[in-house]
């Protein structure tokens, strides 16, 4: 078997690796080609039926994402059928989802696939509303939410809790248009295996599994910054949202895209607070004679720190001296605290907290 | 690291030892779930029935510090089986003779006596790791926090350089980083022997060449390393320190005795975004900005240097550590210069190594992260090391031996403690501890226990009580847990309240000096009430 397969997309010819799904063709081909269950890190599922493409030789349509790309196959991605199925599908979406004034569904606060694909392609004939109740219950947990009328019920949230986080804590319950997300034994949250990842906020392509503080930033001005994550070794780069000068949350790069693959822990994902919080210390403090602690200037404080240390210098010789570096500061910074030991103090007594 | 963390997912087999990987490296615990559902085979060596154990294909549930003794019969399992990867150490190698002679007598009954776990089983692990082809070892402070901690990666290095798993994509020595920038950290030079870049300061021309660029002439000798330095204190040899980003008392061992040195100390500074427990011996405190509030890198466990950005500013008055650090040395009278920003500082270390002389803020910008060695701005940056050869020529082999952990139980407190880190919190957490999910989940400091060591004692899960060592005692909630060996108990370090590291010893390993943080023999009694 060769490496790679050629095949035909929208009259253009694509090589793919040898076992790659037909949306990844589309993709190298440049198609667009809408998706709404699927997720590059899950195992495929094809019950959406959104991404579904023609194929020649095919009577059915075919589902991209989870159907394989073949040698000499001939497909295409934009036909009127192909398009028709799009907008009777999402007719029927609409039909069982929480719509705002426009008859658009709703937008939630990070965003919704499935509004976009409505702007993109439209809908068929608008139908009845379902209106079937979803049950969905208020969980205490302090990340998030769960809107049961804004879930299409493509199990997203659940595959990724069991394929790539491997906690299983979030199930699928009930049966057909009342088929919703729920914990394995109807437990909140906080007393599930859940180990508030978030990753089943970041799969869900409705914004049905929201982030609870991104509840009220809905339509928000937000400015995001990439970053790295402060906390342990694995690096993972995040995106910091930024409104008023504050980060308001914190999501990851697209999967595929960095060395986290679009997954964050607890940590990077939510432990935030500890940026604005009223406990952060803000300007320099001097002990004065009287044992307390009294605010001063960065002169003042700079110029007492100098005395300080170059005292003990003077007095017992720089090996007297010990510079204390940190793994949580920057490597620039850790290059100035040992040239700072090094050159201006005279001593190689310079480590950071862990050596491992 | 020296293989890459998207390496992992192409893996045969997982050899994880002394890593709680799931809650010290969830994202990194997450492909080796993906590699495990790719089937992989996973070996979890750990005295606590972790949860990646819960996945193994074999755990060796071994006692606590006992890891020499497994690792040395299992390369007496492997040279005695012919497994040995003869060209490897043919070619690649020296003084395999004196492994060969270390392990003649370390067999895997022998090694049952000492750990606890069957002989079978170590045979098996053994057979198993010498005769997959992408096999990769996996550790982390569970190796290194003991009194034998050099030791431990010494047998774990002779494991991979007897079976030839090095140099290989998704085979090799994989040290996971405890912290954000710990590698950095040691890259830019913040130790004791080592300028930027692993230079050494003992070297003479490497110090020829720091002296020419800072300069000044530079101290000659090693300098002292921060478990030592913490005992000079305590001496009153270290009378000034200078302490950034770290709160020592909570994180440093047997912290009742660093607290007298710090008291004696004639000055200390304490630079950081929080009040910390170090703040009460301060006679400066200088207030810092956060990640988010400064531009810089971080060099994770797989080597890759990437950009931290700045998105927010620093609250009130607070300042970038570098800015400080800057104003400082000069006040102090070194003419450092008046940098642009951290790029500049970046570009000014680069061009005094070879490992990172490729790398500079420009190119991350463009290309994303690079992982050193990095030695030209047209070399892509290095995924897996030692490829084709070994970087520094030869891999020796270090004969070593069993020794038994500094503390060992006894009557008086029959019980052994291991520390560590839990998924919500991270080390002295300040940060965590101001974070509602991390405290919904873990409000208050724990110990660990096995049913039947809580039922001796009569205490119940979730009960208060006092944990004891000969250093100090601390109260702590109970939580029975399927998880532990008897005789074995498991605390986390993240609580101020109830610092666990009044409990650790300071012994440290006669190399590293790093402190036995995962061993130490405590007494646990209930509260009268
Ligand atoms: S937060 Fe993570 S562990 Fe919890 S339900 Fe969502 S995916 Fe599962
Ligand atoms: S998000 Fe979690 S796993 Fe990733 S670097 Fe941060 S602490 Fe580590
Ligand atoms: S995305 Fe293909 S069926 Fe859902």
């Amino acid at each position: 078997m060769s490496d790679t397969i050629r095949l035909v997309v929208d009259g253009e010819e694509v090589e793919v690796p040898t076992g790659s799904t037909l949306l990844a063709a589309t993709a190298r081909a440049g198609a667009d080609v809408p998706t709404l269950c699927h997720d590059p890190r899950l195992d495929p599922m094809g019950s959406c039926r959104m991404c579904l493409v023609e194929v020649e030789g095919q009577r059915r349509l075919q589902p991209a994402c989870a159907y394989p790309a073949m040698e000499g196959q001939v497909v295409h991605t934009s036909t009127d059928r192909v398009e028709r199925h799009r907008q009777v599908l999402l007719s029927m979406y609409c039909a069982d989802h929480t719509l705002d004034a426009d008859g658009l569904p709703a937008e939630r606060a990070l965003g919704n696939q499935l509004r976009a694909h409505v702007e993109a392609f439209g809908t068929g004939p608008t139908l009845p509303p379902i209106g079937t109740p979803r049950a969905g219950r208020e969980d205490p947990n302090p990340y998030i939410h769960f809107d049961p009328d804004s879930c299409i019920a493509c199990a997203r949230c659940v595959r990724y809790c069991d394929e790539v986080e491997a906690v299983s804590a979030i199930t699928l319950a009930m049966r057909g248009s009342s088929t919703t997300i729920a914990t394995a034994d109807q437990v909140g949250l906080l007393d599930s295996s859940c180990e508030l990842c978030g990753g089943c906020i970041d799969t869900c392509p409705t914004g049905a599994m929201s982030e609870k503080r991104a509840l009220g930033l809905l339509g928000a001005d937000e400015e995001t910054v990439r970053s790295t994550c402060n906390f342990c070794g694995v690096g993972c780069q995040l995106d910091l949202h930024v409104r008023d000068g504050e980060v308001v949350r914190v999501s990851s790069p697209p999967p595929g895209t960095t060395v986290n693959d679009g997954n964050l822990c607890v940590k990077g994902r939510f432990a935030t607070e500890f940026i604005n919080h009223p406990d952060r210390l803000t300007v320099p403090l001097i002990r004065g004679d009287d044992g307390e602690l009294h605010e001063a200037t960065w002169d003042e404080a700079i110029r007492v720190t100098a005395a300080g240390l170059m005292g003990v210098k003077e007095r017992y010789g720089a090996d007297a001296l010990g510079f204390v570096s940190s793994s949580r500061c920057t490597g620039e910074e850790n290059y100035l605290v040992q040239k700072l030991s090094r050159a201006a103090f005279g001593t190689n007594n310079c480590h950071q907290c862990a050596a491992t | 690291m020296t293989n890459s963390i998207p390496e992992i997912r192409d893996t045969e087999l997982m050899f994880v030892i002394g890593s709680n990987t799931t809650e010290a490296h969830p994202i990194i615990a997450m492909e080796m779930k993906r590699a495990v559902r790719n089937g992989s085979k996973l070996i979890v060596a750990d005295p606590r029935k972790i949860w990646l154990a819960e996945i193994a294909d074999l755990h060796l549930q071994l006692r606590p510090g006992t890891d020499v003794a497994l690792l040395t019969a299992m390369a007496h399992v492997i040279i005695a089986e012919g497994l040995v990867d003869e060209a490897f150490v043919a070619n690649h190698t020296v003084d395999f003779e004196d492994v060969k002679a270390a392990v003649a007598e370390t067999t895997p009954e022998w090694a049952e006596t000492i750990t606890g776990c069957p002989a079978e089983d170590i045979r098996t692990a053994a057979r198993w790791y010498a005769t997959t082809d992408k096999a990769g070892v996996y550790y982390t402070l569970g190796i290194t926090e003991h009194s034998h901690g050099t030791d431990n990666v010494y047998s774990l290095a002779n494991l991979v350089a007897m079976t030839g798993h090095l140099g290989k994509r998704s085979a090799g020595l994989n040290p996971l980083r405890g912290q954000n920038n710990v590698q950095g950290a040691n890259d830019a030079g913040a130790s004791p022997v080592f300028y930027p870049g692993y230079q050494r300061v003992q070297d003479p021309v490497a110090r020829k060449r720091f002296e020419e660029a800072w300069g000044v002439p530079l101290s000659p000798h090693d300098g002292l390393n921060l478990n030592v330095m913490m005992k000079a204190l305590n001496k009153g040899d270290i009378k000034g320190l200078y302490v950034m980003g770290e709160d020592i008392v909570i994180s440093e061992p047997n912290c009742s005795a660093l607290e007298v040195g710090l008291n004696d100390a004639e000055f200390v500074v304490v630079q950081d975004i929080f009040m910390n427990e170090t703040c009460r011996f301060a006679d400066v405190i200088l207030p810092a900005a956060c990640f988010a509030e400064k531009d810089g890198v971080f060099t994770n466990s797989d080597r890759r240097v990437q950009r931290v950005r700045k998105a927010v500013e620093a609250p009130g008055e607070a300042r970038p550590d570098w800015e400080i650090i800057c104003d400082l040395a000069r006040a102090c009278g070194y003419p450092m210069p008046h940098y642009s920003g951290p790029a500049e500082v970046y570009a000014e270390m680069a061009a005094l190594t070879d490992k990172f002389s490729g790398i500079s803020h420009e190119r991350i910008e463009a290309e994303g992260g690079l992982q050193w060695p990095c030695p030209t701005l047209d070399h892509p940056g290095t995924p897996t090391l030692h490829q084709g050869a070994p970087l520094i020529g030869k891999v020796e082999f270090q004969g070593v031996a069993y020794r038994p952990s500094e503390e060992l139980p006894d009557e008086e407190y029959p019980l052994v403690l291991s520390t560590g880190r839990t998924l919500y919190h991270y080390n002295a957490a300040t940060q965590t501890r101001r974070a509602s999910g991390p405290m919904a989940k873990q409000p208050v400091n724990f110990v660990e226990m096995h049913r039947k060591d809580a039922r001796r004692r009569g205490l119940n899960d979730g009960e208060v009580v006092t944990v004891r060592s000969r250093r100090g005692a601390i109260e702590a909630t109970v939580a029975v847990s399927p998880r532990m060996r008897r005789g074995c108990v498991w605390m986390p370090l993240h609580f101020p309240e109830s610092n666990t590291n009044r409990l650790t010893n300071d012994a440290g390993d006669p190399v590293t000096a790093t402190a036995e943080y995962k061993v130490c023999a405590v007494q646990i009694d209930g509260i009268a009430r």
